[in-house]
């Protein structure tokens, strides 16, 4: 009996002490090199759009929501699980930046970012994601 | 035991129908060639898929993942939940088990293969949408047609005396037109034929049917899905007198209803269902429970997107 409780123990401390060490060791993102084309990219639908809050939001819902959080403040269920801090898309320093750039971020991605140019093919949907996040501003 | 029952000439209509219809999809791209000829039109947008996965229960819908894309499918079914706790509610009793892949050639064309546990069915599936529904309602919905070829595993001495091999296969040939009305609701109607080359006997070769589904999306990923599958009893196709057919027991509706939980690369359905069969053609053929007797199981799809 003292032993299971002993093998317990240290299995619980082992478990205690990975987690902590996941988090730990999560980094925050280096940052984006985006190319020319995407920074002055234009969007195909107008600011106001009402897919943005239709498609937008669900395909948000979809595809993001479980890394980004509903908020989009990075505190979604898997967040924690990534390598990479998904950053905050409330924050004033993400919404400075130009559509084309956060279209460039959630489509084309990179490392824990994945890829979305064949999950979201149609290019007014993107845009409307791209309006969904910006509706996030504080 | 079947009695290796065999049916030629039907053999024969099928394998018409399958290269008529081959020749209607191949001659498609060349009379939207010369659409385009005539005047440029602006681009329709196609409407987002009806459904989240291309798999709804036993059935297929109008949703394919963009090419290349590789699909796996994982699909479970419990036994009956008659039993109750003796056997956990059918948790315990043999299931039945299908893994599958499919691969996207085209935006509008999958393929796949699988495995079956009952019968060690292995199929060839392929899927090819005619026409997408666009967001400007100028086509109202999407089809497509759908194709199952099955393979039955089992020992030759199930096929009667005189084995062939052409004695294991099986078609299901189905047209799916789904409409997406809103980004809550979608709903489908599939009619479909059914051929097997070796039944058992009293059981037709042929079997028309239709197929009523739908989804209704409660909350950002998750949905109440159900589905039917209503096997026709035509006489008029029937291998057997109106006397003899009014003795068969013939096939029952395949009734399911349930939850689906759909992510970015993952599509989970839990629910209760009635035939414990996978292979649609085997559903519409040999399905003899009957959902509103109890006659009810239990069961799991998994599919996982991967993008290339």
């Amino acid at each position: 009996m003292k032993n299971t409780v002993k093998l317990l123990s240290l299995l619980i401390a082992a478990l205690a002490f990975a987690t902590i060490n996941m988090a730990m060791t999560q980094k925050e993102g280096e940052p984006w090199v985006i190319p020319a084309k995407y920074k002055s990219m234009k969007s195909t639908i107008k600011a106001g759009d009402p897919s943005i809050n239709t498609t937008g939001k669900e395909l948000y819902n979809q595809h993001c929501r479980s890394c980004h959080g509903t908020k989009g403040l990075g505190d979604g269920p898997k967040a924690k699980n990534l390598k990479t801090d998904c950053g905050d898309f409330s924050s004033k320093a993400f919404q400075d930046q130009a559509d084309g750039e956060i279209y460039y971020q959630s489509f084309v991605g990179r490392g824990d970012m994945p890829n979305f140019e064949k999950k979201i093919t149609d290019e007014a949907d993107r845009w409307a994601v791209v309006y969904y996040i910006r509706t996030m501003k504080k | 035991m079947l009695n290796g029952k065999t049916c030629n000439p039907m053999k024969k209509i099928y394998r018409y129908s399958i290269l008529l219809l081959s020749a209607v999809l191949l001659a498609q791209p060349l009379v939207f060639a010369q659409d385009e000829a005539v005047e440029e039109k602006p681009k329709e947008r196609p409407e987002r898929p009806a459904f989240e996965s291309g798999l709804l229960f036993d059935n297929a819908t109008t949703t394919i993942p963009a090419a290349n894309t590789l699909e796996m499918v994982i699909q479970h079914r419990f036994g009956s939940i008659e039993n109750g706790i003796t056997d956990l509610y059918g948790i315990w009793a043999p299931s039945n088990i299908r893994l599958g892949l499919n691969y996207s050639i085209l935006d509008n064309l999958v393929v796949g293969v699988g495995t079956t546990k009952f019968n060690k069915m292995t199929d060839i599936q392929a899927k090819y949408n005619i026409v997408q529904q666009t967001r400007s309602n100028s086509i109202p919905v999407t089809v497509s047609v759908y194709e199952v070829i099955g393979i039955d595993g089992s020992p030759d001495s199930k096929f009667g005396v005189n084995y062939k091999f052409s004695n294991r296969m099986s078609y299901f040939t189905q047209v799916i037109v789904a409409r997406r009305f809103n980004s809550k609701l979608s709903l489908m109607a599939a009619p479909s034929f059914t051929h097997y080359n070796s039944t058992d006997t009293l059981v037709d070769h042929d079997r028309i049917a239709i197929t009523v589904a739908g989804r209704y999306k409660f909350s950002p990923q998750s949905s109440l899905i159900i589905s039917g599958d209503f096997p026709f009893r035509i006489q008029g196709i029937s291998e057997f007198t109106k006397e003899t057919n009014e003795t068969i027991n013939h096939p029952k509706a395949n009734i399911c209803i349930g939850l689906e939980v759909a992510t970015s690369t993952h599509a989970f359905h839990i629910y209760a269902g009635t035939s414990q069969g996978i292979l649609p053609q085997e559903n519409i053929l040999y399905n003899q429970n009957e959902f509103f007797k109890g006659n009810i199981i239990l069961g799991l799809n998994v599919t996982r997107l991967w993008s290339f």
